[in-house]
């Protein structure tokens, strides 16, 4: 008998797990405890039973009742409000204000990141620069032809100036900085431009230098190469070649594959195939003389890039002037 | 550069792949812009190097066609010259030391006439207008040269002529009718103060360009060729100054070789004898004061090897040497003494000779190392980080960033006003490209304020954005850039001061930095509702309002390193005391500075909010703990009675029963 009680627990727990209406459940709790229900009846039962187990038999009753009458009005609960309160997980929502990086921001930290990994520290330097730094230490004297590539924007002509590149910190950093050092640096910097949808007066470099003993070309092609394939993905094509700038020797131009035509020649790439991406090269040994340094002692290289163009590329934006002038509309 | 490549097959052997030739050029230096085809011929546009003025020639690139592949440059046909003192009709006083050096000879009898089709093809393929035999032929010279020519009336310039500084003020009227005012710092050519022709009349603006008279014309009989070398950035400073970017002039500019004036002086004389386009004794006057002879380099292995990151073999790098025409005069087991041709103008330098081998060796066949050294210390400054994190505090709090240009926009001037104390300046722009780069900001609200309107302007219901980065100042003859962060805000559905200080406040709790203080301050910036913000007794920033649009400014640099190092704590373990206290407070009392003293009491007080304002009636919410014990209500008492006194005497507020 005590077994068919169990039984009986085990089997109405089930059912109202499963029951949907409250009807259903009515019904269940009058199979039970109804005139003629399943405990009612097993309680009447209980004296016809033999004195010794009776005291058991009447505890386990007990024990199911209750069980049994929580887990009804549980479920009763449960489906009241189910069905009286309507729930509707589609409503749509407002959203809290969300703030947003800007893009330059963005592949600024990522740049960083890797170079982080390569032991590069990052730094920064004055806008407002010196003839001197921004150009007379980099190996750019006045008169220089490479001078006219880089029309300056002047606060005090000739001295004072806007740099005109972030190399300007490379300088900076040479005499600060204990050897040996690797830095980097992201920063805005200023030309004399007619501003149009591909130039502006300001725009953003990425700047690297490291000087330390030991330095060669090989490492400067090791670090552009892992920080590209990094960035731009294994698949790209590289063109690491020789190029002409006044503050390195050996110089360096490295160029990537366009992917906007598949090399097959576009707009974007001037039909070459290629897109200029980085300046670089083993740093002149005319600056490590400007700063009391002995380039058979000791060597470094710099390279630098456009941010502006990769930023653009990488959020789909056309118009140079948008980056800067508050037309980033953040989704 | 512009190559016509039938021009450039005159002088070297090329590849059959033009796709070869153009990425091997490339690769070594001479980048290839871009393919052109003109009137059935092809021509390579290549990137122009500064420091090759060499290769501003078809004989230049030929030398690095020869370099690369090793075909040998054919020798150009020239005529034998002679030097003589003197030229028969004229004599030339150099009067100044930025001439480097001059050749010039005597053409007779010379026939004027339209260019042949070959020559007038020739220069109109590399871009060069046709004008008549005589000033094709110059051009034509100075292209396969890199030399330029010019040519006068022998006839009109008169028999003694002289190059000297022009004097202020002097005039000229170019060749192609320009008008050009000289100065004391440009260099002419003149007819000198004595003579056939006295008088001193400018000729011609030396490398750049000729004066209209003494210029040929149809009518010439007879004419004067020189081919110079000046001092580079004399010519340079000139033609800038002037506009003068002419073929001859971008030439002159850069560093070429004075030894080049021969060869094009025999050329050209070789080629009028060709045509039969006048007669002349190959003699010539050379004024040459120093001459310049191949320079000595001395090249280590090993530093070829530490520089350039490569191993190579000695009988590569005699090859690659041979096949640049740099000799080698002395070797030995660990160095080399190579003697570098002239007209290489930009090999100076032990690095330079390095570059010109490992150029030819291949920049491809370069190992990629990795920094395989010791990892320098990290020295990244504090203040990136510092930005790094008020970015992404600013970001987490629902703001967006901008970038704005360091610029200020011209309707937007009357409020770029320096706020902070001193006697400080808008900084200026002397060359601005346009009205709207002209001054530099002297604080981030006007840019920040044109992005908060176009959000407006937009229909946006919400513009909360933040910018981090520099102001521009001047103080007396001193530059100062300074580290800000501008916060903005402005909502559809207004929001007050409040909600809008809750947002910096969490900035700074997010910040790990103690808040600052706020002090109602009438600013000269046109914003209303201002304040300045105080922290540790040092003014760090401002806000205030314009219209519905809430800003603050703080200084960065003032803030760094007053982020708290652990910016966390536990749960106490006693319970806290809480009890309400309402005041009465007089009129105009600055609520915060009440809370500040109270708060400054005692340390036990661990929480002190304001719950609710009834007209002057405010009360507070106070929670009293200390981190060893539960408090006592004596003890609770005592702290009151501080706060009850400390307010009725600093505020004249008393507690309400």
């Amino acid at each position: 008998m005590n077994e068919d009680l169990i039984n009986l627990k085990n089997q109405t727990i089930a059912q109202i797990g499963d029951v949907k209406s409250l009807d259903d459940l009515e019904q269940i709790r009058i199979d039970l405890f109804g005139r003629s229900g399943k405990v009612t009846k097993a309680t009447h039962n209980l004296k016809n039973t033999d004195p010794e187990k009776r005291r058991q038999t009447g505890i386990l009753i007990n024990e199911i009742k209750n069980t049994l009458e929580n887990q009804i009005a549980e479920k009763k609960n449960s489906l009241k409000v189910t069905i009286r309160e309507w729930f509707d997980p589609t409503i749509p929502i407002r959203l809290p204000k969300i703030g947003h990086l800007h893009p330059t921001s963005i592949v600024i930290s990522e740049m960083v990141e890797i170079f982080k990994n390569l032991g590069f520290s990052i730094t920064e330097g004055p806008e407002i620069e010196s003839d001197k730094y921004n150009f007379e230490l980099l190996n750019l004297p006045k008169d220089h032809p490479a001078r006219s590539l880089q029309d300056v924007l002047y606060i005090d002509e000739p001295e004072i100036l806007l740099r005109s590149h972030t190399s300007s910190v490379e300088t900076r950093m040479i005499e600060k900085l204990k050897l040996p050092f690797r830095v980097i640096v992201a920063g805005k910097c200023y030309r004399f431009e007619n501003v149009n949808a591909s130039n502006n007066a300001m725009f953003y470099q990425f700047q690297g230098v490291a000087l330390q003993k030991g330095l060669s070309l090989a490492d400067l092609k090791g670090t552009l190469f892992y920080f590209v394939k990094s960035y731009f993905g294994e698949d790209r094509k590289i063109r690491f070649r020789c190029k002409y700038y006044p503050e390195v020797e050996p110089g360096v131009g490295l160029d990537l594959d366009c992917t906007f035509c598949n090399q097959k020649g576009c707009s974007v790439c001037k039909g070459r195939g290629w897109l200029e991406m980085i300046g670089a090269g083993m740093i002149h040994s005319n600056i490590l003389k400007n700063f009391g340094y002995k380039s058979s002692e000791i060597s470094g290289f710099a390279f630098g890039m456009g941010l502006d163009r990769i930023v653009m590329d990488r959020f789909k934006i056309n118009d140079i002037r948008s980056l800067y002038n508050g037309d980033i509309k953040n989704i | 550069m512009k190559i016509p490549i039938n021009w450039l097959e005159e002088f070297v052997e090329i590849p059959s792949d033009l796709k070869k030739l153009t990425h091997d050029l490339t690769m070594v230096g001479h980048m290839l812009d871009k393919i052109e085809e003109k009137n059935g011929e092809t021509i390579l546009d290549l990137e122009l190097r500064g420091n090759r003025a060499d290769c501003y020639s078809i004989l230049g690139i030929a030398r690095e066609v020869s370099a690369i592949y090793g075909n040998r440059v054919k020798t150009l046909q020239t005529v034998l010259l002679t030097k003589v003192k003197k030229l028969k009709n004229i004599s030339l006083n150099v009067k100044t030391p930025f001439v480097k050096r001059v050749g010039m000879v005597e053409v007779k009898d010379v026939k004027i006439m339209k260019s042949p089709k070959w020559l007038s093809d020739k220069l109109t393929n590399y871009g060069m207008e046709s004008i008549n035999n005589i000033v094709d032929l110059t051009n034509y010279v100075m292209i396969e040269t890199g030399e330029p020519i010019h040519a006068f009336d022998l006839d009109k310039v008169g028999d003694n002529i002289e190059i000297r500084l022009a004097r202020d003020g002097e005039k000229i009227t170019t060749f192609t009718d320009g008008q050009i005012k000289l100065t004391h710092e440009d260099l002419v050519w003149a007819s000198g103060p004595e003579g056939l022709r006295p008088g001193g009349q400018v000729l011609s603006i030396a490398g750049a360009v000729g004066e209209k008279y003494n210029s040929i014309s149809d009518s010439t009989k007879n004419i004067l060729i020189e081919a110079a070398n000046y001092n580079r950035a004399n010519i340079r400073r000139m033609i800038y100054r002037h506009k003068l970017l002419t073929e001859a002039g971008i030439r002159h500019e850069k560093n070429l070789d004075p030894n080049i004036v021969d060869l094009a002086i025999s050329r050209f004389l070789y080629l009028i004898k060709k045509y039969n386009w006048g007669k002349f004794n190959p003699e010539v006057y050379d004024y040459y004061p120093s001459r310049v002879s191949p320079c000595k380099i001395n090249l280590t292995y090993n530093y070829l090897k530490t520089l350039g990151g490569v191993d190579i073999k000695f009988s590569e790098i005699k090859n690659i040497l041979s096949k640049l025409q740099f000799e080698v005069v002395k070797k030995d087991k660990e160095e080399l003494t190579v003697l570098i041709p002239t007209y290489r103008t930009d090999v100076i330098l032990t690095e330079d000779l390095i570059e010109e081998i490992i150029r030819i060796y291949g920049y491809d066949n370069i190992p990629t190392k990795t920094l395989a050294l010791e990892i320098p210390k990290n020295v990244t400054l504090n203040y990136i980080l510092q930005e790094e994190k008020f970015r992404n505090s600013s970001e987490a709090l629902g703001f967006d960033e901008v970038i704005s240009l360091s610029f200020i926009k011209k309707e937007y001037l009357d409020k770029n006003i320096p706020v902070d104390k001193g006697n400080l300046k808008v900084v200026s722009i002397q060359n601005p490209p346009s009205p709207d780069t002209r001054y530099l900001r002297a604080t981030l609200f006007p840019n920040l304020l044109d992005s908060t309107l176009k959000i407006i302007n937009d229909r946006g219901e919400v513009a909360q954005l933040f910018e981090i980065g520099k102001i521009y100042l001047k103080n007396g003859n001193r530059y100062i850039e300074k580290r800000k962060i501008g916060l903005i805000s402005w909502n559809e559905n207004k929001k007050n001061f409040s909600d809008f200080k809750s947002l910096v406040h969490a900035l700074f709790a997010k910040m790990g930095i103690k808040s600052p203080e706020y002090l109602h301050e009438i600013l000269n910036i046109t914003l209303s509702d201002s304040y300045v913000l105080k922290f540790m007794g040092k003014e760090i920033g401002f806000g205030g309002k314009l219209n519905d649009i809430y800003y603050i400014e703080i200084d960065l640099d003032m803030l760094l390193g007053q982020e708290k190092k652990y910016n966390m704590s536990l749960w106490p373990k006693f319970p806290p005391q809480i009890e309400d206290l309402t005041f009465t407070i007089p009129a105009k009392t600055y609520i915060g500075n009440v809370m500040r003293v109270i708060s400054e009491l005692d340390s036990r007080i661990s929480n002190l909010s304001l719950k609710d304002i009834f007209s002057d009636s405010y009360t507070f919410n106070l929670e009293y703990q200390d981190p060893d014990k539960t408090l006592t209500n004596d003890e609770v008492e005592k702290i009151r009675n501080k706060i009850l006194s400390a307010v009725k005497s600093k505020f004249g507020a008393s507690i309400k029963s």
